[in-house]
C-alpha cells in the first residue's frame, strides 16, 4: 500500500478511537456529577453551584431545592454546597487529567492503554 | 426495609446466561455491596457446577412456558438463530424477596456505585430511557422511540421498583401486555413480531405514567461489537467500523457501567474470569 494512504487510514483510525475515548470520558464526568441527598438527585452544574452559593451569601441556612425527577428536597445550605462543590471540583479535575492524557497519546496503542 | 438486585438467567444451546449471572452478582457485591437473587429454571445445577450457594443470596426456581426465538450476533460478521427465554420478567414484583429491588438483564457490566444510590431515593419505579450507543455513529433511534411512530422507549435492563400497590398495578399490566401481546403490538405500531421486555416495560410506562428517570443513561454496545477484556472498571471493545463491515476501532471505558449486547463475547470473557 502506498504510504501516504497508510498514513492517512493510520491517522483515520487514531482519529476515530480520540473521539470515542474522548466521548467516555465525558460520559464518565456527567455520571460523577450526579450527587445524591436526602433521596433527591441532583446533577451538579454551574447554575446550580451558582444558586446555592448565592444562598450561602446571602444567610440562608435551608432551601427547598427541586431535584432531577422534579421532587422538592430540602436541604442544609452551606453542607449541601461544600458537598456538591468538593463533588464538582473533583470531577472536573479528573476529566482535565484523563483529557490531558489523551491529547498526549500519538497512537491508537496509547489512547486506549 | 430490604435490598436487593434480581437476575434472571436461563440459559439457551450456547449462551450461559448464568455464568453471566454469576460475574454481575459477584461486581454488585464489589460495586453496590447489595445482595443479589437468581431467578433460574435449574437451581439444582447453578448450586453444583456455579458455586452459586456462596454467590447468590437467593436461588429461585421458576420454569417458563413460552420461548422465543431471536437473533445472536457476534460482531457484525457472525450470527445465530436460538432460543430466548424472556418470558417472566414480569414475574419480577411478584419473585423479589427485597422490599427495593433492582431487577438487572445478566450483560449489563456494573462498574460503579451510582444504581446503588437510588435504593435511597425517594422514588417508586424507576427506569432509563435516555441511552447513549458508544459508536457513536449509529442510528439510535430503534432505542429512542418503540417505533417511527410510536411512544418512548424504556429499558428493561435495569428496573427499580419498591413494593407497593402501584407498582403491584405496573407489573400485572405488564403480565396483561404480554397476554395480549399481538394487539399491543397493533395498537402501538410495533413492527418486530418477537415479544421484548423493553417494549412491555414501555407501553405500561406511558400508561401509568409514574416512571422515573435512573441516574445517567443507559450506555450500551450492541450485538454487532465484540468485547475484549474486563479488568475491574476498565472494559475494552472492539467497535464496528461505520460503512466497513468486519472493520472495528478499539474503545476503552473506564468506571461505567455497560450494557453488552454481545452474549457471545461476554460468555467468553466471564467464563475466565
Amino acid at each position: 500500500m502506498d504510504d501516504k494512504l497508510q498514513k492517512a487510514l493510520e491517522f483515520g483510525n487514531y482519529s476515530t478511537t480520540l473521539e470515542n475515548q474522548k466521548r467516555m470520558l465525558h460520559e464518565k464526568f456527567v455520571t460523577d456529577t450526579i450527587y445524591f441527598h436526602a433521596g433527591g438527585q441532583f446533577t451538579i452544574n454551574k447554575e446550580l453551584l451558582n444558586y446555592v452559593h448565592m444562598l450561602t451569601e446571602t444567610g440562608q441556612e435551608t432551601t427547598v431545592l427541586v431535584d432531577d425527577n422534579n421532587i422538592p428536597v430540602e436541604v442544609e445550605v452551606n453542607d449541601f454546597y461544600a458537598n456538591i462543590a468538593d463533588k464538582f471540583f473533583t470531577a472536573s479535575n479528573e476529566y482535565h487529567t484523563a483529557y490531558k492524557k489523551l491529547q498526549k497519546s500519538r497512537s491508537v496503542d496509547g489512547l486506549v492503554e | 426495609m430490604t435490598s436487593g438486585v434480581l437476575l434472571f438467567a436461563y440459559n439457551n444451546e450456547q449462551i450461559d446466561y448464568v455464568a453471566q449471572a454469576c460475574f454481575l452478582a459477584k461486581r454488585i457485591k464489589q460495586y453496590m455491596n447489595l445482595p443479589t437473587t437468581l431467578v433460574t429454571d435449574d437451581k439444582q445445577r447453578v448450586l453444583k457446577y456455579y458455586n452459586g450457594a456462596e454467590i447468590f443470596d437467593n436461588i429461585i426456581a421458576s420454569t417458563l412456558e413460552q420461548k422465543n426465538k431471536k437473533t445472536y450476533h457476534d460482531g457484525s460478521l457472525s450470527k445465530k438463530v436460538l432460543d430466548f427465554k424472556n418470558f417472566n420478567r414480569s414475574d419480577a414484583y411478584d419473585l423479589t424477596p427485597y422490599d427495593k429491588t433492582m431487577v438487572m438483564d445478566t450483560d449489563y457490566i456494573v462498574s460503579n456505585d451510582i444504581l446503588s444510590k437510588v435504593f435511597e431515593s425517594s422514588n417508586k419505579l424507576m427506569m432509563y430511557s435516555r441511552s447513549l450507543d458508544i459508536s457513536g455513529w449509529r442510528d439510535e433511534l430503534e432505542f429512542s422511540y418503540i417505533s417511527e411512530t410510536s411512544i418512548k422507549f424504556y429499558w428493561a435492563t435495569c428496573v427499580y421498583f419498591t413494593k407497593d400497590l402501584e407498582n403491584k398495578a405496573f407489573f400485572d399490566f405488564i403480565k396483561h401486555i404480554k397476554a395480549n401481546y399481538q394487539h399491543y403490538r397493533n395498537l402501538y405500531q410495533i413492527t418486530s413480531t418477537v415479544f421484548r421486555n423493553d417494549y412491555a416495560f414501555s407501553i405500561a410506562a406511558h400508561v401509568m405514567g409514574h416512571v422515573k428517570e435512573l441516574p445517567g443513561k443507559m450506555i450500551y454496545s450492541t450485538h454487532k461489537d465484540v468485547l475484549q477484556k474486563i479488568n475491574n472498571g476498565n472494559i475494552t471493545i472492539l467497535v464496528e467500523k461505520q460503512d466497513r463491515v468486519g472493520e472495528y476501532t478499539l474503545l476503552k471505558s473506564k468506571d461505567i457501567n455497560l450494557h453488552v449486547m454481545n452474549k457471545f463475547s461476554l460468555n467468553r470473557k466471564v467464563t475466565n474470569a
